[in-house]
């Protein structure tokens, strides 16, 4: 999916985005508009996904900024890739506030989500590590159907064992099998991968 | 809960089977607690719990991106702008005054008074700090500097009896107060931070009661202190939390407010 020209992108945008993580760490506080510039429609993205709530999203889009200005010192640029963890962050954030009671549990189904402004700033070359992209891909795979989408559905809709059980109308203890099942085979396969 | 057995019950899953649950977001209440209060005791846990999120990630490159409305860069500047002004204009008397209306307003809502909020008053008045003149603080000093106190109230039970806990932006002090409560020679109790991140909850030790304990906070800590932020308490054994254990069951929470 990626030619050279985007790889040659894709590792300039990243880099300019470690430079800048690493600039607010040391205090600059304009690299965090920098950052928030490169990163904002991909992290609103997943608050929104998360929690099916415009306002809700952009409260939390704001925390996930503030707390970044905070605490930009424990982001370890050795340890992974500056969209992973902004990505990771964000979506930790707003899945905190899910559980901390103050929305509606909930998510927006894809079509509804708003659409990719014209202006998407870097949104192609902010992509993920596509390698480990594609191994979860094949694990997930090797999963039955079932297993898969409720796997998926806790990561992109923030569903608790509870309401995965009420949605598939089983009993907790039957969804909670299923998905450890589910995520036991996922990490056979994952550290098989490693190890290769 | 089902009667259905398997290999992966509550109680026998292990830690690796845990911190993917953590990673996907399935656990809630006291479970998550729990699973936060691990991550901060137990490196392997947290080590695997962020394996597991490094796996995970790639799966948002297929969110759909979307547009933020201008007002968000707007409140998260003006946000910073103002914790900058105010950890210039916090070293100004004229706040402890406006400090004294607020946290009369603040106790008047709350109907109640608190041992903690009066020692804080007495704290900024005599603060050597908040002489006029001084300068802004050095630019290695926190980049967060609210001014204002932040306090808290965790009611034991139904007891009536609560714990008082204060923190004083602007000299790192922690107050914890545990008056009326007694020990009973058996247990300790363990104050924690839990994060709004949702990182390793952070603990801020053991309480002592019938005493109000003043106490330094590192930086680790008083990053993560805020408006709104939870606090927990739980039971443990005398002494606390011992190390490389899980912590004890949560007795008791509480949230700061800023007064």
């Amino acid at each position: 999916m990626a030619d050279s020209r985007s790889d040659l992108a894709a590792n300039a945008a990243r880099e300019r985005l470690k430079q800048a993580m690493i600039r607010l760490a040391d205090g600059d506080s304009a690299a965090l508009e920098e950052i928030y510039q490169s990163t904002r429609v991909k992290l609103f993205g997943i608050c929104l996904r998360i929690l099916g709530d415009t306002k809700e999203a952009e409260d939390a889009l704001q925390d996930v900024y503030i707390n970044l200005w905070q605490k930009a010192d424990r982001y370890d640029p050795e340890r992974a890739s500056p969209i992973s963890w902004l990505a990771t962050f964000a979506r930790n954030r707003a899945i905190d506030r899910l559980r901390t009671g103050k929305v509606r549990g909930g998510a927006v189904p894809v079509e509804e989500a708003l659409p990719l402004p014209d202006n998407t700033p870097l949104a192609d070359a902010l992509m993920v590590d596509a390698e480990r992209s594609a191994q979860i891909h094949i694990c997930i795979q090797g999963l039955d159907e079932r297993t898969r989408e409720h796997i998926r559905s806790a990561f992109f809709d923030g569903f608790t064992y509870a309401e995965l059980a009420a949605r598939a109308d089983v009993p907790l203890g039957t969804m909670k099998s299923w998905i450890r099942r589910g995520l036991q085979k996922l990490r056979v396969c994952l550290e098989a991968s490693e190890a290769s | 809960m089902s009667s259905e057995k398997t290999p992966f019950d509550d109680g026998e899953r292990d830690d690796a089977m845990k911190a993917a649950e953590h990673a996907l977001g399935l656990l809630e209440g006291e479970e998550l607690l729990a699973s936060r209060g691990k991550l901060a005791s137990d490196p392997d846990y947290a080590a695997r719990k962020e394996w597991w999120d490094n796996w995970f990630v790639p799966w948002s490159d297929e969110v759909a991106g979307a547009q933020p409305s201008d007002a968000v860069w707007a409140r998260i500047s003006a946000q910073i702008n103002a914790s900058n002004v105010s950890s210039a204009a916090n070293v100004d008397n004229s706040n402890v005054i406006d400090l004294t209306a607020r946290l009369k307003r603040w106790q008047w809502t709350a109907a109640i008074t608190s041992a903690a909020a009066a020692i804080v008053l007495a704290v900024m008045v005599f603060s050597p700090g908040t002489e006029p003149g001084s300068i802004a603080p050095a630019p290695d000093s926190p980049v967060f500097a609210a001014a204002d106190p932040l306090v808290a109230q965790v009611p034991i039970g139904n007891t009536g009896l609560r714990l008082d806990v204060t923190y004083i932006p602007e000299s790192e002090k922690l107050l914890v107060g545990a008056i009326g409560l007694t020990a009973d020679g058996v247990h300790d109790h363990e104050l924690w931070l839990v994060p709004e991140d949702g990182s390793a909850l952070q603990s801020l030790g053991v309480v002592v009661p019938g005493e109000v304990l003043s106490q330094e906070l590192s930086r680790e800590i008083t990053a993560n202190m805020g408006d709104g932020v939870t606090l927990v308490l739980t039971r443990e054994p005398i002494g606390g939390k011992p190390e490389g254990q899980d912590a004890g069951p949560v007795v008791a929470q509480g949230t700061f407010s800023q007064v």
